[in-house]
């Protein structure tokens, strides 16, 4: 039996890595963190002939130093004998700058495999690669690929199961007679056939100095020259796991000599290998000139975002019907079947008023959820997201963020944990706090439950347009606080945007089924176990009281643990017990707060329209009113994260403090602006 | 001048960087190194540039354009 290939997928951000990576393993994935870090890490297995690999997606990165977490453990998995072969997916439409990364991964000296992607766009383009040279050049096998329409796996696969014990070798050809004499001839060195990238002779005598003393005092590492060429960069990290005095050699940082060195060959590469290389893509500059517009850009970004929650409400609510009438059924048949059972009372009471009421309720809204998720995948993949960055960067500017802070922002209406985490793309520390300490007010999907509840039992007609403002409403909040936190900061700070904006394409169906796929499974996780777990606590707290089992929900400890904050609540106009019960079970995650008010409230299920009456009939008859319940929706909008948002912020800034402080200052914020909304609300209406 | 002041569709050599530290080295990563030419495709008011360089398109802030030192070809 051969043991399993461990290969290693890396490249650039929008090389198509993904799709690739989807490609081979479809959507079985196992998707996980890695250790310490809230990087996404994703594997898949898969068989080719008698060959086992495993397949791993590492974070798709520019360069590897250790400036980013993505870089560091990406470099750290490959030195650490984890892999045996890196397939480096390059866009070949776009080879100059995905060469850079190649150049670097070649010099870690593991075996590596050059797919060029996108193969399909370069033949559209008239543009021509030569396969021969290239391999030649790089001295490491190139497999024209296209991801998209699926040709060249089996031959990438093929390659990966025959290279997996070769590190670049003797296949080395170069012509550097042919470039600049100044630039890059009469080398004393004799690395030409040894190394792809060969440095000025400067550099190369450190290399050589460096490699031999390392050699010395560290005889069992293992590729002393990408060790030298690191500490020629002075790459912390480095310097600090091989402490060497090199004082006398490394004078100053060589790393931008070095960039600018490999680019000089990545010429030299490019020259000699891409043919028509003149013609361009036009068609992205021709959107672009629309959508980036200085006039346009503002307005056709917010009309994309009306299209997406007019999707996300009509669309969703449409399937949401279909859902509701499956679910009442089953629980009719669960009702039925438990009697005939001869269950018990406690027991028929904990299945079908606690658990289907509580994770069935939060089901019906899958529909809404899987549409926004749909709907901010389009909008990932075919490239408009990082558009948005430049588009809102000015406006940022103002609140003393960069445009691309906007990013993490808009992922938060579809889920905040995920969007805390891409405010790592930040790199000014300060930004990332703000960034993260904001996000959370961006209503996430598991709001939505709650507006589209209340919004249908107060508002009617008005229904979409009271769910719509929270949004808004969300988005202003976050930006008035970025706003006082930046008139408080002492030293202004200029924002500093630096993204790369990918050409533009059709999404691929594929690649955004996984994701959305990955996020409704998500979500049916948490009903299963979070919102399930929540359901029977809260059915427990409600139905025993000081005395035992009670059938009187006011008796028990549920009612006494709501009552204590019935004073602090009323203000707001949501002083019932039910209703900070409720909010307090939705720390476990936010569509526990439905979930629990309608076993609170005794409804048994909202998904009808006789629930929803005798929702509402309780409600009013507590004298609850629209501006309640607008209260209500704002309170939830703005109040205490859930505990996985918490506990990610907590991971993201490394500090148990601030994720503390975000918990409760976003439980002021929510309570102050609740009690002006209902004040102002009740002496309007 | 620098890539502030570019007009959009003019194309450019790059003469010095002046920012240092790891934008700096994130910029060069990006291929953006001495010498090299980029074509300017937006420029806002507000600073914000977006341009071509090496086949890829970057959004870039105020802070960074500003200290991106270019020259006409």
């Amino acid at each position: 039996m051969e043991r399993e290939l461990n290969v290693g997928f890396i490249g650039n951000p929008n090389c198509g890595k993904t799709t690739l990576f989807n490609a081979y393993t479809g959507a079985k994935l196992k998707v996980a963190n890695w250790p310490g870090v809230t990087v996404e890490k994703k594997e898949g297995a898969m068989k080719y002939h008698e060959h086992k690999f495993k397949l791993v997606d590492l974070p798709g990165i520019y360069s590897l130093t250790s400036y980013t977490m993505e870089e560091k453990l990406s470099r750290q998995y490959i030195l650490d004998d984890e892999v045996d072969v890196i397939i480096d997916i390059a866009d070949a439409s776009s080879l100059e700058r995905n060469l850079y990364l190649t150049l670097q991964l070649i010099e870690l000296g593991k075996p590596v495999i050059l797919a060029l992607n996108m193969m399909d766009i370069v033949e559209e383009r008239g543009m021509e690669i030569d396969l021969h040279r290239l391999p030649e050049m790089l001295g490491v096998p190139c497999i024209p690929v296209s991801a998209r329409k699926k040709t060249g796996l089996d031959i990438l696969m093929h390659t990966v199961a025959h290279h997996k014990a070769k590190i670049s070798d003797s296949n080395l050809e170069h012509h550097h007679y042919m470039m600049d004499e100044e630039k890059s001839g009469k080398h004393r060195h004799q690395h030409h056939s040894e190394y792809a990238v060969v440095y000025s002779d400067e550099i190369e005598d450190k290399i050589d100095e460096i490699s031999a003393r390392l050699k010395e005092a560290y005889p069992d590492l293992k590729n002393e020259r990408w060790h030298a060429i690191k500490m020629l960069e002075q790459d912390e990290e480095i310097m600090g796991k091989y402490p060497l005095d090199l004082s006398d050699i490394v004078d100053r940082s060589y790393e931008t000599d070095i960039i600018n060195q490999k680019y000089d060959f990545i010429e030299e590469i490019i020259e000699e290998v891409v043919v028509n290389k003149a013609s361009k893509a036009k068609a992205t500059d021709r959107v672009d000139h629309i959508l980036t517009n200085r006039f346009w850009g503002m307005p056709i970004f917010l009309g994309i975002m009306g299209i997406v929650f007019f999707l996300t409400f009509t669309v969703g609510d449409a399937l949401k019907g279909v859902f509701e009438i499956a679910l009442e059924n089953f629980s009719n048949t669960v009702l039925f079947a438990l009697s005939w059972m001869g269950a018990g009372e406690v027991f028929t009471s904990l299945i079908v008023d606690g658990i289907i009421a509580g994770v069935g309720g939060i089901l019906s809204f899958l529909p809404n959820i899987f549409m926004l998720f749909l709907a901010l995948a389009v909008l990932e993949d075919s490239g408009y997201m990082s558009r948005v960055a430049y588009v809102m960067d000015g406006l940022m500017g103002k609140i003393g963020l960069s445009g691309r802070a906007f990013i993490p922002m808009l992922l938060g209406f579809g889920c905040t944990v995920p969007a805390v985490m891409a405010s790592r793309a930040l790199e000014d520390p300060k930004d990332r706090l703000k960034t993260v300490l904001i996000t959370p007010f961006m209503s996430c999907s598991a709001r939505l439950p709650i507006y589209v509840l209340f919004s249908q039992l107060f508002f009617e007609k008005h229904a979409a347009l009271a769910a719509y403002s929270m949004y808004v409403l969300g988005l202003v909040v976050g930006i008035v606080i970025a706003l006082i936190m930046n008139t408080f900061e002492k030293k202004k700070e200029i924002n500093t945007l630096l993204i790369e904006l990918p050409e533009y394409k059709a999404p691929n169906v594929h690649s955004i089924f996984i994701y959305v796929w990955e996020k409704v499974k998500d979500y049916l996780t948490k009903a299963g176990t979070t919102i399930f777990v929540a359901s029977i606590v809260v059915w427990a707290i409600l139905n025993f009281g000081p005395n035992g089992l009670t059938t009187d929900m006011s008796q028990s400890f549920g009612a006494i643990i709501g009552k204590w904050f019935v004073p602090i609540l009323a203000p707001a106009g949501i002083g019932l017990w039910q209703i900070s019960l409720s909010l307090i079970s939705g720390i476990a995650a936010k569509e526990v707060v439905v979930s629990s008010l309608t076993v609170l409230l005794n409804v048994g299920t909202i998904n009808s329209k006789e629930g929803m009456m005798a929702m509402n009939s309780v409600l009013s008859g507590a004298g609850f009113t629209a501006v309640n319940a607008y209260a209500l929706m704002v309170f939830c909008l703005l109040y205490t994260p859930c505990v996985a948002t918490i506990a990610t912020i907590r991971k993201e800034l490394n500090s148990t403090k601030w994720a503390m402080f975000a918990a409760f200052f976003q439980l002021i914020v929510a309570w102050f602006v609740a009690v002006l909304v209902y004040q102002v609300g009740s002496l309007i209406f | 001048m620098t890539l502030l002041e570019g007009k959009i569709g003019e194309s450019y050599k790059v003469e010095d960087l002046t920012l240092n530290g790891m934008t700096q080295i994130r910029l060069e990563a990006l291929g953006l190194t001495k010498g090299t030419t980029i074509k300017v495709l937006n420029n806002k008011k507000s600073g914000s540039v977006i341009f071509m360089v090496r086949g890829t398109r970057l959004a870039i802030g105020k802070k960074i354009a500003a200290s991106i030192v270019i020259e006409g070809v």
